[in-house]
């Protein structure tokens, strides 16, 4: 029973991280149907942000989240306008997946080169405190990495739902052509959706890094961990992210408990294809047109 | 002639195969040079650069069998290598796990039982996939491979932590470089020839128009989800037999090194890179870039990646229909200018 119970936590603890990690994903894909293989590498430099801040100036990972996000929206609007728009306009939908795919591998190789194919992490002084609820365990650092999660999940649903940005990004997900005849300049949107996507990518970055180690090989975890959300949750929404990444972080808990550690990625993608097949829209199914 | 028009002309495959030899007997001439300059490139290239042949060969090959169905029928695979990886494990696992009079025997068995694995593997799981489309076509590819390439991993009956210890094919007097080289001249050369009929045949017009268009094909009688179906199971055994003799050529085979997932885009690169929908395409795609990547960027393992991924955007967004997209309007204002 405790174990169960400890798995719970913990699988819920990482499920909050994958929401986060994936919301960016989901957007972008809910918006203007582009898949971005470059997400995983993204959430990497929001790590390695806050790393460089925590290192060279003190400043706990937690408070660098804002400084982080900042910076990574700046990059992902500038990214979108510059590069995958033009991908998307001159070529077709599945080419800017490759082009993105590039630009994953060159981001890759350069922190490689910066930060060394190293493992590392982020430790602040309250990184080993701890207490115990009952039979169960839990760090502080864990739960601060998912009540983080949660605020900002429910931060981008207010500004999804209440903003002026928030309004125009649903039209332009909706209707781009309806939405461009009210008025909308839609690639100014999707810039600023890209954007938006980056920020939150990074802050989940800077929260992953206090909770796990990590090196830059890992972004494609993170790419096929926020498809595999998407897929399950439903795409475009937090709350199909936040559904998906809780789910995702239960079953991957639970698999490496009950059938072997070796076993998480295989059980992954089976429920991604099954998921695929049975009910594409995904749990919540926001419909998306595409699929078959 | 359009389309169309073969459509109604439409006879038999041997009727369609003879009016496609000749329509292209200009291609089929330079394919059967090339081969022949291929077949005695051992004689004068070194040690090295065969190696380097070998691996363009393999690479071409690989291309055009993805190519059949992401191609022609516009259903990108992303995970082409669970093939790669299923056939070479199925084919080492009966090699190794009897013991067989002669290696020829042992290897003729392994692959036939891994092509008929693939096959038996592409037909189970190709109805239910290939309804979906796109990017979600994609992606279901990539899953499977990956559950695939874990299972193979993780399972200790196949053997893919361990690995495989392969029987060596070449005779003792021949080079095993030069030996497999030729095996895989010869498979690279059967699968363009299969490419060639699918592509003048009935079968590859089908494809066409599902690439194009696929509900207006189906609403005019094509039947799409044969074709798919014929393609995939087909795409898969010529990935599945050009992966057991790239696991013969390396001798020893563990899961990680026939289940990647680079092999699987680098088919859909040299695809794209020379031409998608052409046969001519992926040879010249996978030939440019074996010899980028193996001989001029051989020496800068630091930024090897950076610069593949480089290429990679620069290639989508200078020449989006390929080097053969590029190429053709050229070729025919040339042309025109003279006629």
């Amino acid at each position: 029973m405790t174990l169960i119970l400890q798995t719970i936590v913990d699988g819920l603890v990482l499920g909050g991280l994958y929401s986060l990690a994936a919301i960016g994903f989901s957007l972008i894909f809910g918006v203007m149907n582009v898949v971005n293989l470059s997400h995983g590498i993204i959430v990497l430099i929001g790590s390695y942000l806050s790393y460089i801040l925590w290192r060279t100036l003190g400043i706990d990972p937690l408070l660098s989240i804002p400084l982080v996000m900042v910076a990574l929206f700046g990059f992902g609007y500038v990214y979108q306008r510059g590069l995958i728009q033009l991908a998307v306009d001159r070529s077709s939908l599945l080419a800017s997946m490759l082009v993105t795919f590039g630009v994953a591998l060159m981001l890759r190789n350069v922190l490689v080169l910066i930060f060394s194919p190293d493992f590392k992490s982020i430790t602040p002084s309250w990184a080993f405190n701890f207490f115990v609820i009952g039979p169960i365990t839990v760090d502080l650092v864990r739960i601060s990495a998912l009540a983080a999660s949660l605020v900002l999940l429910c931060l981008l649903a207010l500004v999804l739902g209440y903003t002026h940005m928030g309004r125009v990004i649903r039209a332009t997900a909706q209707q781009d052509l309806a939405a461009r005849l009210c008025g909308v300049n839609a690639r100014h949107v999707y810039g600023l959706t890209f954007g938006v996507s980056a920020a939150f990518a990074g802050a989940s970055g800077a929260i992953l890094g206090i909770v796990l180690p990590f090196s830059p090989p890992d972004e494609a975890h993170w790419t096929i961990n926020a498809f595999v959300v998407v897929t399950l949750g439903g795409v475009g929404s937090p709350s199909g992210a936040l559904i998906g990444g809780l789910l995702l972080g239960l079953i991957s808990t639970a698999t490496s408990q009950a059938i072997g550690p070796a076993f998480p990625n295989a059980m992954m993608f089976l429920i991604l294809v099954i998921m695929l097949l049975v009910r594409p829209a995904g749990l919540l199914g926001n419909a998306f047109s595409g699929s078959r | 002639m359009s389309a169309a028009g073969m459509m109604m002309a439409g006879g038999t495959l041997p009727g369609m195969l003879a009016q496609g030899i000749a329509a292209h007997r200009g291609w089929i001439a330079l394919a059967l040079a090339a081969l022949v300059l291929l077949a005695l490139a051992p004689l004068y290239l070194s040690p090295f650069h065969v190696r380097v042949a070998q691996l363009f060969l393999l690479s071409a090959a690989l291309a055009i069998a993805w190519s059949l169905l992401g191609g022609f029928a516009g259903y990108w695979s992303f995970g082409h290598t669970a093939f790669i990886g299923l056939g070479a494990f199925v084919a080492g696992l009966v090699e190794t796990g009897w013991t067989w009079p002669s290696p020829a025997l042992a290897f003729a068995v392994g692959l036939l039982a891994g092509a008929l694995a693939c096959a038996l593997l592409a037909g189970l799981i190709a109805y239910p996939i290939l309804r979906l489309r796109g990017i979600y076509f994609a992606i279901a590819m990539l899953g499977v491979a990956q559950v695939l390439g874990e299972l193979n991993n993780s399972i200790d009956a196949f053997k893919g932590t361990m690995g495989i210890v392969l029987p060596q094919l070449a005779p003792r007097a021949v080079e095993p470089a030069t030996f497999y080289y030729y095996l895989l001249l010869v498979a690279a050369a059967v699968t363009l020839a299969i490419g060639f009929a699918v592509k003048v045949s009935r079968l590859g017009y089908g494809l066409l128009s599902i690439r194009e268009d696929e509900d207006t094909a189906r609403m005019l009688g094509v039947p799409t989800e044969r074709y798919k179906i014929q393609t995939f199971v087909l795409s898969a055994v010529l990935t599945g037999v050009l992966g057991i003799i790239y696991a013969h050529s390396l001798g020893f085979i563990t899961a990680g090194s026939v289940y990647r997932t680079d092999f699987s885009l680098n088919m859909i690169v040299y695809a794209l890179l020379g031409g998608m929908g052409t046969l001519i395409g992926p040879v010249i795609g996978a030939g440019i870039m074996v010899v980028l990547t193996q001989i001029v960027l051989g020496r800068l393992l630091d930024t090897h990646m950076f610069i593949t991924g480089a290429l990679l955007v620069i290639l989508v967004m200078l020449a989006p229909r390929g080097i053969v997209g590029f190429v053709k309007p050229i070729l025919a204002r040339w042309r025109g200018g003279f006629r």
